[in-house]
């Protein structure tokens, strides 16, 4: 059952042919819930662990992807699409922190992702959150994106709008740190 | 072995990703892991990562597709809207602009004549015809029942005006 079927008269008229002709659609409404069902956990966790904040990645997930809908698609395959709604969220993620921080009430503090996972964790796990709340935001992005997501170096440029060249070394000097910190904890 | 790079990173990054790190793969790249610093790196950060990865995506909470289908035809639909009131907007101003315009070349060009022009309204507007003679008569014409009249008309108008923008 489509959205438009339960509520047929909300887009007729001049009204929907303004919004037909404004934009091609180049994914329907059965094809963009596949896309959503495979895609929308990624792009929750790596704005979650990135961002460090639950509630921001909830809103940010979901103007994420209006965003996209409302954007014309790359049209070379999902795996372009993916891209481009991680760059979407990147960019969106790069806006909230310009802005200046208001405290919310929604604000969740790191420890209540590993209470809502309810299951034991590894020490690695355990050790994983401190040690990314020490890394600036863009080296967790950067780190999530390589690998979490598994994004080569010429991706990740697309992704974050950094240069391709820079990507390398800044990479390699996040992961150190980051491996540093690792060890450090589990040692600790 | 660069300062920023292992020759063997892209076997073991490769190896990570495929899921095949740490059992399925020979005991000299173990070996490798075990003494190169970076390499080493590359397998505790993708782990912990990729762990993290696999504990976090079901924690989301995540909200219908449709729904957030149906909120992109809405945005989209109305920037079609505002992209169409556009022009349409900018031809109101155009023309306020141009009646104002107008307005103040009269009001430069006839500033002298104000007098001859008030005087001469009732005339104009043939009034005599509506008023009594003895009105007509009498000193200053009708102008004491054009002046009430004028200002009744614009304040009909304001209010015509306010009624007509608040409905919009």
């Amino acid at each position: 059952m489509s959205w438009e079927s339960i509520i047929p008269n909300a887009l007729t008229g001049e009204a929907a042919g303004l919004a037909a002709g404004a934009q091609p659609a180049t994914m329907d409404n059965e094809q963009f819930a596949a896309f959503y069902a495979r895609s929308a956990r990624p792009l929750w966790a790596y704005l979650a662990r990135v961002s460090r904040d639950a509630s921001l990645a909830d809103d940010l997930t979901q103007e994420s992807y209006v965003r996209f809908l409302c954007a014309t698609v790359p049209e070379d395959g999902e795996v372009a699409a993916r891209r481009y709604l991680f760059k979407i969220a990147t960019n969106l993620l790069r806006d909230h922190w310009r802005k200046p921080q208001a405290a919310s009430l929604e604000e969740m503090p790191e420890e209540v992702f590993a209470a809502r996972c309810g299951a034991a964790q590894t020490e690695m796990q355990v050790m994983l959150s401190p040690a990314m709340a020490q890394l600036r935001p863009r080296d967790r992005q950067l780190l999530w994106l390589a690998y979490a997501e598994g994004y080569s170096h010429r991706e990740i440029a697309e992704v974050t709008g950094l240069g391709a060249a820079s990507i390398r070394l800044l990479l390699f000097r996040a992961r150190h740190k980051m491996a540093q910190l690792l060890r450090k904890g589990v040692e600790a | 072995m660069s300062p920023f790079g292992c020759v063997r990173e892209r076997e073991v990054r490769d190896l990570l990703h495929q899921g095949y790190w740490p059992k399925a793969c020979p005991e000299e790249l173990h070996a490798h892991v075990e003494t190169c610093r970076i390499c080493a790196d590359l397998v505790l950060v993708t782990r912990a990562l990729g762990e993290e990865r696999r504990r976090t995506m079901p924690q989301a909470r995540l909200e219908a597709p449709g729904a957030l289908w149906w909120r992109a035809q809405l945005r989209r639909r109305n920037a079609a809207i505002e992209k169409m009131a556009r022009p349409i907007f900018g031809a109101e101003v155009f023309a306020l602009a141009m009646a104002l315009v107008v307005a103040a070349a009269v009001v430069v060009w006839q500033a002298g004549n104000w007098g001859g022009w008030i005087r001469d309204l009732p005339r104009a507007l043939h009034l005599d015809a509506l008023l009594p003679a003895s009105m007509v008569d009498s000193g200053g014409g009708a102008l004491w029942i054009v002046v009430p009249v004028l200002a009744t008309i614009a304040l009909l108008s304001g209010v015509v005006v306010y009624l007509v923008s608040e409905k919009q």
